[in-house]
């Protein structure tokens, strides 16, 4: 039986800084409705990868393939267009506006609306904002600046604006950053929830182990910028490599999620 | 007092000055709604796009020069000319902005800045379209409109208009747009929008804008210089924009009406402007950084730093 | 062909003589000189501040004025002139630490167009206490005994003051050059221009720094405008060219870069010096397209750090 066309196929992606070889050739295949976690050490290239993938870094060599279209070096913008949608370790949101009004402007640039000129932007989306927010659990906080939100309330706000383009595949560059273990648990279930809903992709960086195995369908392993292994959870635990890379850490923090 | 009642007020008073002014008053008082005009589109730019440009005064320039040359060189109507000073003003505002835009924070001043200058060089040198030093005189309106006073009801009904416009264009989309990309122009872009073409857009519409005011102000003053473009001359939009206070849409207009009434006043009584606005403005920076549309936030304690991005 | 040949003719016709070309050059590194006083004093501001000094023409020329009241003293007199430099020279740096405590210092964190409106009101304010103090006409000041007429250098006849100031110039860059890397003080102001958030982590006073520097700059542009006084009308206007040269020469040599400064001012200084013989309309121009040009791709100037 032949795998369906992945929904986001990158094939030798390279880049340098100066000297440093951030990313040394990826290669990985993500097929629709996976949740697939990137794992690997600090500076193994997690976060250049995202970048380098959605265009806010030039690839130095390789390509991106996106739904059976070639992305390569596209921009930021374009990408979210055509499906793709990003959140960043630092959640990042417009401050100065409240958490509804960043998910109204959201609306407008998903839907190419930001060139109308002369119709009062105030209202326009504000039913599917709410929507929104109160499917990430934020409804309470719509009219908030988006700045004085808490850490954690701020990634919801993030979500909400990443899913107001309904994207196809969702980045996420380490969701649960600065957060307790136990929220962080929480909070990927959630997205886990609703990408099955929504019937999303999705791809994310993650540090903690616990939080991986507990909803990943597919890990892929990161290490001094290239793939070390790739499959399902128990397949990349048992991995030889990825042990030895992860000297005990691995071990032991998936004996606890287990 | 309500905003109505303070609306209904300056209606009036707009509408009733030619009756009670003199001569000169209605003149400094189609000067204020000029600048006004002029302050405000400045400020599309940095208050609303988070975009200090250094080089503003050049388009102020343009549509003067614009007009002169329409209006005297080409003998066109006087409704061509006004029209016409804001396309000149956009049309090099496309070409500057293009290049201008590719940069950010001080590297984007700088350039607006480098432009101005070259303006500015084009007008003293190219003598022949520009008239050097001389600039251009004896631009004035023709016909019925050469009365002051109805020039007057001419130019505040040009800039009502302008500013309803921008007005809109604030609360619009694409007002909003560039609202959020002032405070973050990464999150824009993963949102879908094509940031440098908005920042454009929003440049060629601040430029036209000042081209507009600065053609009916020559029109007004009955003539146009290159001083109008020289290097000090990009300080006064921001000197406006900064007084009135840059987070409110009316801010700069205010800030307008001070800064010509207190020129012609300070003008009159000493040769000293510069050091009397040099002294006001060191207050304005130290004191009242929100202007004087937000003068409850005295101090630097009361604001937050809003930065001009990055 | 015809065409070419007589376009090149018009346009470089006097790079066939020598004489012109060695008097053209030797007028552009002298130029050049001045311009290195002011603008790496501008550049080093910029560099570890990130304060554009929009008032640094007008420190230059309160350094001609001072050079102007005491050579009154003894006009032509090389020890008089001496004292001028050293006395414009201290006092600029006092006036540059003033200003930067009084009023910079308040407004480091506070958005651009603050800072910009400051230097620009001290623009405002200097120009016209000149004319309030010294009035509004342009005096000359006249070139000291020893240094008056002129000398034979790479064949022409040059002006002997003008080949005392390239030497002079170049004896500031070369002390500026071992200040900034062999002493303490100069490597923390060059790691300043690089990164300053990490100078204060690692626990150094980086208000004094800032302070020394803008004080640094301020009796830079105070001497080259004491240097600059036998050769230019010192009046009011004196400080309007001077700042536009020197931001063009910061932008091309990179902001934060006294390396950048004095190559930048040579290259300013030539294509001054050099596009007045061939285009002499467009010369004005031909340097604002270059600062243009060089903004455009590659903002950080020929020996800037790219942000």
């Amino acid at each position: 039986m032949s795998r369906a066309a992945p929904i986001l196929s990158v094939d030798d992606l390279q880049k340098h800084f100066g000297g440093v070889r951030a990313l040394a050739g990826v290669t990985l295949d993500v097929a629709a409705g996976e949740f697939h976690a990137i794992i690997g050490p600090n500076g193994a290239g997690k976060s250049t990868f995202f970048n380098t993938l959605t265009g806010l870094l030039r690839p130095d060599a390789g390509r991106v393939a996106f739904e059976g279209h070639d992305v390569t070096g596209q921009a930021p913008h374009a990408l979210t267009r055509r499906g793709m949608a990003r959140t960043f370790q630092i959640a990042s949101v417009f401050p100065d506006l409240g958490a509804r009004e960043n998910v109204q402007v959201a609306l407008l640039g998903y839907q190419g609306a930001t060139w109308r000129p002369w119709a009062s932007a105030r209202r326009m989306g504000e039913t599917r904002a709410r929507e929104l927010l109160a499917l990430v659990g934020l409804d309470g906080l719509s009219e908030r600046a988006a700045g004085t939100l808490s850490h954690g309330d701020q990634k919801r706000l993030e979500l909400a604006i990443a899913l107001a383009g309904r994207p196809r595949l969702l980045l996420l560059d380490e969701p649960t950053a600065g957060m307790t273990a136990q929220e962080r648990l929480e909070s990927i279930r959630l997205v886990h929830r609703i990408a099955g809903e929504l019937g999303l992709t999705v791809v994310f960086t993650e540090h903690d182990m616990a939080v991986v195995f507990s909803v990943a369908t597919r890990i892929s392993v990161l290490h001094q910028g290239a793939l070390l292994a790739e499959g399902p959870p128990a397949a990349v635990r048992a991995d030889p490599a990825v042990q030895r890379v992860y000297l005990g850490d691995a071990a032991a923090t998936v004996g606890q999620a287990v | 007092m309500s905003r109505v009642a303070v609306a209904a007020v300056v209606a009036a008073g707009l509408l009733g000055a030619p009756a009670v002014l003199s001569d000169f008053w209605v003149f400094i008082a189609i000067e204020v709604l000029a600048f006004a005009l002029y302050a405000v589109s400045f400020n599309l730019l940095l208050g609303f796009g988070g975009m200090l440009s250094f080089g503003h005064a050049a388009y102020f320039g343009v549509g003067g020069y614009a007009v002169a040359l329409l209006l005297n060189r080409m003998a066109l109507p006087l409704g061509v000319a006004v029209v016409g000073a804001p396309i000149a003003a956009a049309a090099v505002a496309v070409v500057i902005g293009y290049l201008s835009v590719r940069r950010t924070g001080i590297y984007f001043a700088m350039l607006t800045f480098a432009f101005q200058m070259l303006l500015y060089t084009v007008a003293i040198k190219w003598t022949g379209l520009t008239g050097g030093f001389d600039g251009i005189t004896g631009v004035r309106p023709h016909g019925v409109l050469s009365d002051p006073r109805l020039y007057y009801f001419f130019t505040l009904a040009v800039v009502a208009a302008a500013l309803l416009a921008l007005y809109r264009l604030v609360g619009s989309p694409f007002g909003y747009a560039l609202r959020a990309l002032r405070t973050n122009p990464r999150r824009l872009q993963y949102v879908g929008v094509d940031v440098r073409t908005h920042r454009w857009a929003a440049f060629v519409i601040a430029g036209a804008a000042a081209g507009l005011a600065g053609g009916l102000f020559a029109l007004a003053s009955g003539n146009v210089f290159p001083s109008w473009l020289d290097w000090t001359a990009s300080a006064t939009p921001i000197v406006m924009a900064v007084l009135g206070g840059i987070h409110a849409f009316l801010g700069p207009v205010i800030g307008a009406a001070i800064y010509v009434v207190l020129e012609v006043v300070i003008s009159g009584q000493t040769e000293y402007w510069p050091l009397v606005m040099g002294c006001v403005i060191v207050v304005l920076v130290l004191v009242l950084p929100e202007g004087l549309t937000g003068w409850r936030a005295l101090g630097w304690r009361g604001v937050r730093a809003r930065g001009v991005v990055p | 062909m015809e065409a070419l040949a007589d376009f090149l003719l018009l346009h470089f016709g006097w790079a066939q003589n020598p004489v012109v070309v060695a008097r053209q050059l030797l007028a552009a590194i002298s130029n050049g000189m001045l311009l290195f006083l002011i603008s790496a004093g501008l550049s080093l501001i910029f560099g570890v501040s990130r304060i554009v000094n929009f008032a640094h023409g007008a420190l230059f020329m309160l350094g001609a004025y001072l050079a102007l009241t005491i050579t009154v003293a003894g006009p032509g007199s090389i020890g008089v002139f001496a004292a001028a430099l050293a006395g414009a020279t201290a006092g600029l740096y006092a006036l540059g630490a003033v200003v930067e405590v009084g009023l910079l210092r308040r407004i480091y964190r506070a958005p651009h167009e603050f800072q910009l409106l400051l230097t620009f009101a001290l623009v405002f304010i200097v120009g016209d206490v000149v004319k309030l103090v010294w009035g509004r006409e342009d005096y000359s000041v006249p070139t000291p005994a020893l240094l008056t007429g002129s000398t034979r250098a790479l064949g022409v006849t040059f002006p002997t003051y003008r080949l005392f100031l390239i030497a002079f110039g170049l004896l500031v860059a070369g002390a500026l050059w071992f200040i900034l890397h062999r002493t303490r003080w100069g490597v923390m102001v060059r790691a300043a221009t690089m990164d300053r958030q990490m100078l204060s982590a690692l626990g150094i006073n980086t208000r004094q720094l800032f302070t020394a520097v803008f004080a640094v700059g301020a009796a830079l542009a105070g001497l080259g405008g004491a240097l600059a006084a036998p050769i230019v009308a010192v009046g009011p206007a004196l400080h309007v060219q001077v700042i536009i040269d020197a931001f063009v020469v910061v932008v091309i040599g990179g902001m934060g870069s006294v390396a950048g400064a004095l190559v930048g001012s040579l290259l300013v200084g030539l294509v001054n010096a050099f596009g007045v013989l061939a285009f002499p309309a467009l010369a004005v121009v031909l340097t604002f397209a270059l600062m243009a040009l060089v903004l455009v791709v590659r903002p950080w100037g020929l020996f800037g750090t790219p942000e």
